[in-house]
């Protein structure tokens, strides 16, 4: 017999139920911890999407996580709907049989059930599992008769009684006689109740056991507005219409064992089946019975030989042409250490199995880079993972793999986005099989705007009420303390103390953060020795081919399954196209492994902040820094594309370092015996890598306890076991006799920055591919500038200003023109021997791509197009909005008969208008050749232009008010640079970004542009609730304010901003808001 | 004798706040606002200058509004937008009687009148002009008037016009020249393409060759070239009287007899029936509004299923609605609108099986009405809702009725007869125990009580509720009672739901 007062739900969904359920799988499990509950059982519908995330909240809460799920059942009953007679809207949806796995046996077979039917829908879909799958897979799993949802309640509607019996003997047959449990749920319904004695005595009569559960679909009685908003969501109906769709009240809420105990007095026994079946669920989901998978080598040789002789050769190549033999010797002496770790720990499969993939890549002439902390392994280097060489910059191998992290090293690998970082997936989907590889889910939650929408949808708004209130959810990076949706809704209007408007605020506040829908992470991995579909079920995403695991990549490493990034990186893609255009009009061959890594005019540029389009120091925080860090050497790139990340900036360690560096503070370390971790960054801690020695110098940790002390520090933050860390690390110190002030300064350096702080080795692999992108940029502008334009989104600045930016020094940029424009952007060789840009088609706003290659191609056939006629004819799928936009543009101007823009446009709205045959074969009236229409004035050509390409390639709109500005007093971002700090001056230019970083208390950064460069203005809070229109939409602004010209840095403190009349050019600023 | 046309558009800018502001002078001199949709979403509809010039712009909302110090808010008020309208139209036509309501552009109201060979009687255009201006000025609406031989002349100059214009004929298209392209009337795709253009002037637009800018736009580039020029045609369809059913006869003395009322009745429902079949319509509704000794209307509305034709029919459902609805003092005038409606057949399906005929059923159903009262006849319809009394009474419908009944249900059911409304019922406890209740006058002891079954719903509206029900056996003097009793969780009271048979 169990206490009395002991209950166990074994029934609860949470939101992961995908619309079905209101609560997080941590807040399920807050219930549990409040109502004294020992264990909890998660079902969620038709899979484990909450799972991993109820396991690691139960576990560090005390609570027994069951896991299981409600299955989808399609030879059964449908799920049971109100009687024929009332009116409502539920639609067909079959029975769902509440399945819990008893051991990893059952865990597997569920797992393998969904997978099973999942992968069986052409596309993502819900699916169902027929009763032979469930046959098939029944070990191992308990099976109960579920509630309103389930196959019991289904047959008794359809069939009474005797259909309801049939039904569970059908189940009894499928899971034997042990395994099911006739389940029992009282929401306070009549219906209900007539079910339950119903499946009393079906029970009574099988013999079989009774359990009592809740059928929980929210944590607390409150959250039920959250899942009939939700229901409200999934039934695109608004709250008034759904009727009988929503919940009839709130009760299916964790509810306490007294309540169960009181709520089935009549029948005891089924609360006290639920501890035994708690008792009789074994399975907990750190059983996974994962294994990674082992790497055939071609040579039949054990593992570890072959990757011996890999990292040997690799050794060899890396260090042979460095000739330093001290070096070479410690490489050697580092490798050997780490393939013993490596082999100790079993990881011999995964280093060759990450190898198979660069090898495929590099043969494929993909490019790829290991990023992340892999770069501290010389074994990653040796085997070409990583660029970045860890015993030439003394990096920290603990970082990357230590013999006490019970987890998988991390590999993240850069590939170029687009067309080659699928052929690296497929690759990886054809070794291992559909059912061996898979990609890790992304979880698409419900933040500001979406939330905004789909529940003011749900109260019934209209649609433009909708576009207003959603439109107005602001993505600043930092908020002001306090600041909530609410504070939103007023600033754009809305009266939010009416009940209405603050209920709807109060929702949308709510639902922040349940999940919506599954999407698919960009390029997580996860393989597995053998069936993944045994360890986590599987399922289609929407793109075709690719199948993704139900877990997100934080719960793929929580519960020990190994991924690998293989991430979409748009610079390497430039650099790609770089290495081929570079050879091809220059004439220069480039190797990426061998740019010379001191090139002074690189670093000249660098230092100048000229950096605009360079990855990683492009930000306008990173111009503002970079020419006080004055990069000469390619560790101060390192530096400074780790400095400007808000651990260094939050644990003030940016200034320190900045000061140093300018020798304007002497350099100084905290301790004598942290000199030699500090060194290198002049005392100021700045890696994530420093953070772990200095723990191990000072507080005598190992390597292993000092990552763990990052990882307290890191992502999913454990506040207990960093105090515990913390503890620790002061003892250690005290044993270390370091003074209590030296102690407090480094636990607060610590605790400050670890947790946004770059490691090293990340930083220095993004500074390889920062250091070659400016190399290029400066090197060889042109093509650099061709492949930016030609693999754009990307970066910080939009085309126009990357235009911009390359004109000013010195290319030549030439509109699109149908005459010569390839689909892409190209570079072309000019009389003069010099090279210049020609636009690509990819660049007319709304011309599809097929239009485009269908004119490049019409070109390459028969020659230039001789008349907008012979254009149209030659190219038919160019339809008149086609011709029209080309025209707008200027790209027909170069086709004989048209003498401007207009003249064009008049034209084909001659050419688009097709007479038929007949009329065309009549003598028709003679139509004069002449335009009647005026040409375009500059400021409408500007308006073309940026409507139509989103760039101009003639002078910059700017540049036609210089004059008047001049007379204005307006300084220009040239004129800025020459005037001493702390004048008050006026500047002016178009707002290419915004910025309101949550390291910057508010303030808001914002870039102008000019026809002479880029300047910079800072917006005080203040300033910001003054002119919030003015600083969130403006496109050309008028600014007033102190200039601040410190160190070869220029800003404008604002203290006054005003619209500058422009004509309506649609300009397009990157806001990080 | 040819008469040179003209035509006068009256152009009322800003028509809902006009309407409200004429009759309210007090807020002569302050800005105002007019807001239209259902709060919370209100927005700006309609300002007047000084509420633009303070920055007040379309679209805002309250709250934004709220933001303007000094600007009066009103709400859009439809009726009095209609009266205002009727008075325009009033004034307009102690011109002419020819005038012509133009399509609404943005929130101003246009008439055009046709002041054609009127000169006689008011003088030239000018003068006509300034008159029209003049009279409506009296009439409290700010108005802009211009004259043209041209209608669309006219209408496009309108809006520009600070003091009226008169366009002298053959002028048209030079005083249209310096329009904005916008004072046509266009489409969307139309306005865009000529802006693709770089037009902007009407002027430009009259300019453009005629047979090439049919080749480019078809005929509706040729229209808007007329336009532009003032040369195209219109042809005026002036406003006409509504079609309306309605009779009014005063009476000599106060009338308090039935009979007597139904006799004046007979004849004026004759004229009704037969002006309605003049059009081949009948009658689907009629308002009956009796005039009353001592001052007071009484109204009644009668609304058969079906259109009607027969005199009869209606006369019978007036005498059974006034029988039951009788005027409370003698009728000194009878007035009596009717709605037409068509003369609809209605067609029955071969095999269906027979159902009364509509005017009967009618007739049948007004009766029972006058006993029981209105609202207690005709069919319940549930409603899609977990709340208690989920249901409405709609009127019969004879062609709803021939849907097929949807299956019966195979359970056994055991009769509940529901009490409407609930009655209020007093309860104690036994502890948590329902113990007692007293109903219609008795005190019953509760053997057995099964529940509580809980609903609770709308939470997110004004009309949120929750309630507890109890199916309960109970016993008062040897009488046991099987019923359902509520329990209101948020006003906190007991009520008798329903009894078993």
């Amino acid at each position: 017999m169990t206490k009395s007062n002991e209950y166990v739900e074994l029934h609860a969904s949470s939101a992961f139920s995908f619309l079905e359920g209101a609560s997080q799988p941590e807040g399920l499990v807050r219930a549990a911890v409040e109502t004294n509950m020992p264990a909890m059982a998660l079902l969620d519908r038709n899979g484990f999407y909450g799972a991993a995330r109820f396991h690691g909240s139960a576990k560090q809460n005390g609570v027994r996580a069951h896991i299981g799920a409600e299955i989808a059942v399609r030879d059964m009953s449908p799920r049971v709907q109100p009687p024929v007679w009332l009116p409502h809207q539920c639609k067909p949806d079959p029975s769902r049989l509440s399945l819990l796995c008893m051991s990893q046996v059952g865990y597997q077979n569920l797992c393998q059930l969904i997978t099973r039917f999942k992968m069986l829908e052409k596309t993502k879909g819900e699916g169902a599992a027929a009763l032979d799958d469930l046959r098939e897979f029944y070990d191992g799993l308990l099976c109960f008769t579920g509630g309103e949802e389930g196959p019991l309640a289904a047959a008794l509607a359809a069939g009474g009684e005797a259909a309801g019996r049939e039904c569970v003997e059908e189940l009894v047959r499928i899971f034997g006689r042990h395994n099911v449990y006739v389940e029992l749920q009282r929401h306070g319904c009549r219906a209900g109740e007539q079910r339950n004695q119903a499946a009393v005595r079906i029970a009574s009569s099988l013999r079989l056991p009774i359990v009592a559960t809740n059928g929980v679909r929210y944590a607390t009685k409150y959250e039920r507005e959250i899942l009939d908003v939700l229901t409200a969501i999934r039934n695109h109906v608004p709250l008034d219409a759904a009727g009988r769709l929503l919940q009839t009240n709130s009760h299916r809420y964790v509810r306490n064992a007294r309540t169960m105990a009181q709520l089935f007095s009549d029948l005891p026994e089924a609360i006290e089946n639920t501890v035994l079946v708690s008792q009789r669920l074994q399975f907990e989901l750190h059983d996974l019975g994962y294994e990674f998978p082992r790497y055939d080598t071609p040579t039949g040789e054990p593992m570890d030989v072959f990757l011996r002789k890999r990292v040997a050769e690799g050794i060899e190549n890396r260090y042979g042409p460095k000739h330093d033999p001290g070096l070479h010797a410690r490489a050697k002496l580092q490798s050997e250490r780490e393939l013993e770790l490596i082999e100790k720990l079993g990881f011999e499969g995964y280093f060759l199995i990450v190898w198979d993939i660069v090898r495929f890549c590099k043969d494929n002439n993909i490019l790829i880079q290991g990023r992340g902390s892999a770069a501290n392994s010389v074994v990653c280097y040796a085997l070409e993972i990583t660029a970045i060489d860890p015993v030439g910059m003394d990096l920290l191998f603990e970082r990357f793999l230590n013999e006490n992290r019970n987890e998988w090293p991390d590999v993240d690998l850069d590939l170029p986005s687009g067309d080659k970082r699928e052929q690296a997936i497929r690759y990886v989907y054809q070794r291992y099989g559909e059912l061996g590889a898979a990609m890790t889910a992304n979880v698409i939650t419900y933040r500001g705007k979406n939330a905004a929408r789909e529940v003011g949808k749900a109260l019934g708004f209209d649609e433009e009420t909708l576009e207003r209130l959603s439109g107005l959810i602001g993505h600043w990076e930092w908020r002001k303390q306090g600041e909530t949706i609410g504070d939103n809704f007023q600033h754009a209007g809305f009266d939010i103390n009416h009940w209405r408007i603050a209920k709807y605020v109060e929702l949308c506040e709510r639902m922040q953060d349940l999940p919506r829908h599954l999407g698919q992470h960009s390029g997580g991995m996860v393989i597995c020795q053998g069936q993944l579909n045994k360890v986590v079920p599987l399922e289609r995403a929407t793109m075709p081919g690719r199948s993704v695991v139900q877990w997100d990549k934080e719960d793929c490493a929580d519960l020990g399954l190994v991924k690998i990034d293989l991430l979409g990186l748009g610079m390497m893609a430039v650099i790609k196209d770089c290495l081929t255009l570079i050879p091809e009009h220059y004439g220069d061959p480039v190797d990426l492994a061998q740019l010379p890594q001191d090139d002074e005019k690189v670093y000249d540029t660098l230092c100048e902040a000229d950096t605009v389009g360079m990855f990683q120091v492009e930000s306008r925080a990173q111009m503002a820094s970079i020419p006080r860090n004055a990069p000469r050497k390619f560790y101060d790139l390192v530096v400074q594309v780790a400095i400007i990340r808000p651990g260094p900036i939050v644990g003030k360690m940016m200034h320190p370092y900045m000061r140093r560096r300018q020798k304007k503070e002497l350099v100084t370390y905290p301790l004598p015996e942290l000199e030699s971790v500090l060194e290198r960054t002049l005392g100021v801690p700045l890696f994530q890598e420093q953070l772990l020695r200095m723990a191990m110098v000072v507080g005598r940790f190992s390597g292993a306890e000092a990552e763990e002390l990052r990882k307290a520090v890191g992502m999913r933050r454990s506040w207990k076991r960093m105090k515990e860390l913390m503890v620790k690390l002061r003892a250690g110190m005290e044993e270390n006799n370091i003074p209590a002030a030296t102690q407090d300064e480094i636990v607060q350096s610590i605790q400050s920055f670890a947790l946004y702080g770059f490691p090293e080795s990340h930083a220095a692999s993004f500074a390889l591919i920062a250091y070659a992108s400016a190399y290029f940029k400066v090197k060889y502008l042109a093509a650099f500038t061709c492949a930016m334009l030609n693999n754009q989104p990307m970066g910080f600045y939009s085309p126009a200003v990357l235009v911009k930016d390359a004109q000013r020094h010195g290319l030549r940029v030439k509109p699109v023109d149908v005459q010569r424009s390839d689909a892409c952007c190209a570079v072309e060789h000019e009389q003069d021997g010099s090279l210049s840009l020609r636009l690509g088609l990819n660049y007319v706003r709304g011309l599809k791509a097929e239009t485009a290659a269908a004119v490049v191609e019409a070109r390459a056939q028969r020659g230039r197009f001789c008349s907008i006629e012979d254009l149209a004819c030659r190219v038919p799928s160019l339809n008149r909005g086609d011709l029209a936009q080309l025209a707008r543009i200027g790209a027909l101007n170069w086709l004989d008969g048209v003498g401007h823009r207009r003249d064009a446009i008049w034209q084909i709205e001659h050419v688009s208008r097709t007479a038929g045959p007949l009329l065309k074969q009549a003598a028709g009236i003679e139509l004069s050749g002449d335009s009647p229409l005026r040409r375009m004035l500059v400021e409408e050509r500007l308006v073309a232009d940026y409507g139509g390409t989103g760039l101009t390639t003639g002078h910059h709109p700017m540049a036609y008010r210089r004059t008047e500005l001049r007379q204005m007093g307006v300084l220009s971002a040239c004129e800025l640079r020459q005037h001493p700090d702390g004048t008050y001056v006026q500047a002016a230019g178009a707002v290419i970004a915004r910025q309101r970083p949550g390291t910057a208390l508010g303030f808001i950064f914002l870039s102008m542009e000019d026809e002479t460069g880029i300047s910079n203005v800072i917006i005080h809070p203040d300033l910001y609730e003054q002119d919030r229109r003015i600083v969130t939409s403006g496109k050309f602004l008028k600014v007033y304010g102190k200039l601040q010209n410190q160190d070869g840095v220029v800003h404008v403190k604002a203290e006054r901003l005003e619209h500058l009349n422009v004509p309506p050019i649609a300009l397009q600023s990157h806001d990080f808001h | 004798m040819v008469l040179t046309a003209v035509y006068v558009c009256v152009h009322v800018p800003e028509f809902p706040a006009q309407a409200l502001l004429r009759l309210r002078p007090e807020l002569k001199g302050r800005a105002v606002a007019v807001i239209k949709g259902d709060p919370p979403l209100e927005e700006v509809c309609s300002v007047n200058r000084l509420a633009l010039r303070l920055g007040v712009a379309y679209g805002m909302t309250k709250t934004e509004l709220e933001s303007f110090a000094g600007v009066c808010v009103l709400r859009q008020a439809v009726v009095e937008e209609r009266s205002a309208r009727d008075v325009v139209m009033e004034a307009a036509s102690s011109f002419t009687p020819r005038m012509e309501v133009q399509p609404a552009r943005g929130s101003a109201l246009d008439v055009v009148l046709d002041m054609t060979g009127t000169r006689r009687i008011f003088g030239e255009v000018r003068e006509v002009a300034a008159r029209i201006e003049q009279t409506f000025r009296t009439l409290q609406f700010g108005v802009r008037v211009a004259a043209s031989a041209n209608l669309h002349t006219a209408l496009c100059l309108a809006p520009t016009a600070a003091k009226p214009i008169v366009v002298p004929q053959g002028h048209e298209s030079e005083s249209l020249a310096e329009l904005p392209l916008t004072a046509l009337p266009m489409g969307e795709e139309q306005a865009e393409r000529l802006e693709l253009w770089g037009l902007r002037t009407l002027g430009e637009l009259a300019n453009l060759p005629e047979t090439e800018l049919v080749a480019r736009l078809g005929q509706q580039g040729k229209r808007l070239r007329l336009l532009a020029r003032g040369e195209h045609p219109h042809l005026m369809v002036p406003e006409e009287a509504p079609f309306t059913l309605a009779e009014y006869i005063a009476l000599d003395s106060p009338v308090e007899m039935l009979d007597s009322l139904l006799f004046v009745l007979g004849p004026m429902l004759d004229q009704l029936v037969a002006r309605a079949q003049n059009r081949a319509l009948a009658l689907a509704s009629v308002t009956l509004t009796l005039g009353l000794d001592g001052g007071g209307e009484h109204v009644r509305t009668l609304k058969p299923s079906l259109p009607v034709a027969q005199r009869d029919v209606l006369l019978k459902l007036l005498h059974l609605d006034l029988q039951a609805h009788p005027p409370c003092a003698g009728v000194m005038s009878v007035s009596v609108k009717a709605q037409p409606g068509d003369r609809s057949k209605v067609q029955l399906g071969l095999f269906a099986p027979q159902t009364p005929e509509p005017m009967r059923l009618d007739v049948t159903l007004a009766r029972i009405a006058a006993l029981v009262g209105e609202q207690r006849v005709g069919r319940a319809r549930l409603c899609d809702s977990h709340a208690p009394e989920s249901f409405l009474v709609e009127r019969f419908s004879l062609v709803d009725s021939a849907v097929a009944k949807p299956k019966e249900e195979k359970w056994s059911t055991v009769a509940l007869r529901r009490c409407r409304p609930p009655v209020r019922v007093a309860v104690r406890f036994d502890g948590s125990r329902l113990a007692v209740f007293f109903f219609a006058g008795k005190r019953y002891s509760v053997q057995k009580a099964f529940g509580p079954w809980r609903r609770s719903g709308d939470w997110w509206s004004g009309s949120v509720w929750s309630v507890e029900e109890w199916d309960v056996c109970a016993v008062a003097d040897g009488d046991t009672l099987l019923c359902i009793l509520t329990h209101d969780l948020l006003r906190h009271h007991w009520r008798m739901e329903a009894l078993y048979d």
